[in-house]
């Protein structure tokens, strides 16, 4: 009896150490300490508290998760964190800040999502975490090594209808995104098709690719959402117009339905219903990318960062063989690609606002930025250091013999947040992308479709007292 | 201090009830407090706005073209899949009924989709009929010669594609009601029948229709009121669209209340089909009586 006791306490005691026991990786661990060690504040302060970090499903969470246990070890702070799907994702987010419950602390935002959480007032702007010498070293955060329109594009004043880059602070960059094409370059040297640099000429090469290669000739966002319409259709709508047309006119009515808005919608829905794939209306970013990455389309005007997967050797069919450029442009020869950024930002209601800023702090430092980037694919970086890296330069530099990074560079000297601010942008969207379905399924005319889609915001803006 | 044990035998009956209104509570508040909001214009985005208006979200239902189009398509929706659903259900049964090899391993393997979660039946069907040569479906299509379904690509496709999947996952539940009640018919009518010469399809007309009435009229109450709630199978498939074209009631309510953050807009229009679905399966529960009462064993 005694001896099986003793036997049994053996066992036990071996499977607890084979649990608790991890490799000899401390040494390399605390060299990395080691750097976050150098800001001279306390990365302790807050030792022992805990937060919730709310995650849409993205690839920069994919890249921050591994990453998180340096950060406990760092600070002592415990981090726990919830991932969902995009839609369920803002829907939760909502639900907390408008109970104002706290639940999550820090949160993934952006430019266009703070419209809706600024006038309620349940997030917190950042300067003052930034200005805090307790909490922040700024010579050791170089704040000025984020791409500033990335820094101004995710600032409000509060204007509604305006105020972009002024005011407040109000998320942190993790990645840049803007819109680009990407085209089959074998497809279009083998059948010998031009680039398109207008509209008229990319339906063109659209019809070509379908007839000659058999393969959707472009592949674009469908969904009747908002996610369908910020990426691809508003960049080439607002290049179409050189830049002129807005959502607005400055009496805040929409302007869906104005002439030029009706002839680019009209071509570009007879572009997707002549070339596109046959299931548009149900196509989301990820089907679409997907697809292209699949090589079963010709061309896609999307998020420039989807090349880490169109290039991804293991999982791409069109690696090596994708080109680049920048979105046909208008009758100015300019194009006008909308921006976004994913972004950290603190939920006001939240009791450990210190911590959630260490965390911010943490997640966005140059060097936690080049790990994601480098070792866990977050493209495209929000930092300069991080794009000036050289592997990091090697890598993206790869992409379409060059033409990758050559585009997007050039293509973020004219892009900028596409829309208008007002809390109201992602139901306005979503009447939009109903209007485009309309037209699509031959409901309605691209003018009365747009035209409907027009009052119907006028009629919710009113009912949300933002505009008379 | 111990209790009388007069007072004892007074608070006994609470005492059993307690777990029962516990119940009660916990079913009418969050209904009670549904209602209410649907009588005021909480906007999850405008806490400081919050009103009471009483009606008139209902009202504004009417002027609102999303909702005449969801109404339509729930009602029509269910019209067809309780109809294809029933049929069909019926169908299966009478077959497993009958005398045939294998049939043992054939009603196990008919309840296997119950056991599937809708949305995992859902997305599993998802991408079976991936629209591209891709999806497996398709491509066992070309097979007979039919080119390519647009599933979920044309309103059409998306209809057909919602009621496919629904009813793959709800036959057996059907079948498995129809089957029990035709291994429970008595037998003596089919022997005065056969005595008296009738066929097969004379049996199945005069006998046994009549006697599954209620059981077939009480399949249809279930699937009804199933039908007029489904949401998983859109939800995880085509969202409501395209154009709108599988938006019911309940997608409807869910982008108001979740999507567009409307919680007074959205919980009037659940109450609309709450009041739809009560309607309906009080109507159908009164056939159902009826159906019994006539029915003597």
């Amino acid at each position: 009896m005694k001896l099986r006791r003793r036997w049994l306490t053996a066992l036990v005691l071996t499977v607890a150490a084979l649990l608790t026991w991890q490799p000899p990786a401390v040494a390399q661990d605390d060299a990395a300490l080691d750097y976050y060690r150098q800001a001279k504040i306390n990365w302790r302060q807050a030792e022992g508290q805990s937060l919730t970090i709310g995650l849409n499903k993205h690839p920069f969470t994919e890249s921050l998760l591994p990453l998180i246990p340096e950060f406990r070890k760092l600070t002592g702070i415990n981090v726990e964190y919830l991932i969902l799907p995009e839609a369920e994702y803002f829907t939760k987010l909502v639900a907390d800040l408008s109970q104002q419950r706290g639940e999550f602390s820090v949160i993934m935002t952006g430019p266009m999502r703070n419209w809706q959480y600024v006038p309620p007032d349940w997030i917190l702007p950042l300067d003052d975490f930034l200005n805090n010498a307790k909490l922040t070293d700024k010579a050791w955060y170089k704040q000025d090594d984020f791409y500033p329109a990335l820094l101004s594009a995710n600032r409000w004043d509060g204007t509604i209808g305006g105020g972009v880059g002024k005011g407040p602070l109000y998320s942190i960059p993790v990645l840049e995104e803007s819109y680009i094409l990407a085209y089959r370059k074998d497809l279009f040297d083998q059948y010998n098709i031009k680039v398109p640099t207008n509209l008229a000429e990319l339906a063109a090469a659209a019809r070509e690719i379908k007839a000659k290669a058999g393969i959707p000739g472009i592949v674009a966002r469908g969904t009747p959402s908002v996610a369908s319409m910020g990426t691809g259709f508003i960049s080439g709508l607002k290049s179409y117009t050189d830049g002129q047309w807005s959502e607005f006119d400055d009496k805040l009515n929409a302007r869906f339905h104005d002439p030029r808005s009706v002839q680019y919608t009209d071509a570009w829905i007879n572009m997707i219903r002549e070339s596109g794939p046959p299931n548009w209306a149900n196509i989301q970013w990820y089907d679409a990318m997907e697809m292209f990455t699949a090589g079963q389309a010709g061309m896609i005007i999307d998020a420039d960062f989807f090349a880490a997967s169109y290039e991804d050797p293991k999982k791409s069919k069109v690696a090596g063989k994708v080109g680049y450029a920048l979105a046909p442009a208008g009758p100015g020869g300019k194009t006008y690609a909308g921006l976004w950024t994913w972004a950290l930002g603190i939920n006001k209601a939240t009791k450990n606002k210190d911590a959630a800023w260490l965390f911010i702090e943490w997640a966005t430092a140059p060097r936690t930025l080049l790990n994601a980037t480098l070792n866990y694919r977050n493209y495209n970086p929000s930092r300069a250091s991080v794009t000036d890296d050289a592997k990091v330069k090697e890598t993206m530099g790869a992409w379409g013999d060059g033409s990758y990074l050559r585009t997007v560079q050039k293509n973020l000297e004219t892009a900028k947040v596409a829309w208008t601010p007002q809390p109201e942008r992602a139901r306005m969207g979503d009447i939009w992308a109903r209007a485009l379905h309309e037209i699509y399924f031959q409901r309605m005319s691209a003018a009365d479709a747009l035209k409907k889609a027009s009052a119907e915001v006028d009629k919710v803006l009113k009912e949300a007292d933002i505009k008379q | 201090m111990t209790m009388s044990r007069r007072r004892r035998r007074v608070l006994l009956p609470y005492a059993l009830m307690a777990p029962a209104l516990v119940l009660l509570v916990g079913m009418i508040y969050p209904f009670g407090l549904g209602v209410y909001y649907s009588l005021t214009n909480y906007w999850l985005q405008y806490p400081k706005r919050f009103r009471f208006i009483w009606f008139d979200n209902y009202i504004n239902l009417v002027g609102e073209p999303l909702f005449l189009r969801a109404l339509e398509f729930t009602i029509g929706f269910t019209v067809v899949a309780v109809a294809v659903q029933v049929g069909l259900g019926l169908a299966v049964a009478l077959f497993l009924h009958a005398r045939i090899p294998g049939r043992a391993v054939l009603r196990a393997l008919m309840l296997m989709p119950l056991m599937i979660p809708p949305v995992i039946t859902a997305l599993m069907w998802k991408i079976m009929m991936a629209s591209t040569n891709a999806g497996i479906l398709n491509y066992m299509l070309s097979f007979l010669g039919i080119d390519p379904i647009n599933w979920f690509g044309s309103t059409q496709g998306a209809v057909v594609s919602v009621l496919i999947i629904d009813t793959w996952g709800n036959l057996p539940f059907v079948s498995l009601i129809l089957l029990g009640a035709l291994q429970a018919l008595p037998t003596e009518p089919y022997e005065a029948a056969v005595v008296d010469g009738a066929g097969p399809a004379a049996m199945l007309r005069y006998i046994t229709l009549p006697l599954l009435a209620p059981f077939i009229v009480l399949a249809v109450t279930f699937r009804t009121m199933d039908s007029l709630r489904i949401f998983d199978v859109i939800y995880a498939t085509t969202q409501g669209g395209p154009n709108d074209a599988t938006t019911n009631l309940q997608i409807m309510a869910y982008q108001f209340s979740f999507q567009w953050y409307q919680m007074g807009k959205g919980m009037a229009q659940v109450i609309v089909l709450l009041l739809l679905v009560v309607l309906v399966s009080y109507l159908l529960l009164r056939l159902w009586n009826r159906a019994a009462e006539r029915t003597v064993y």
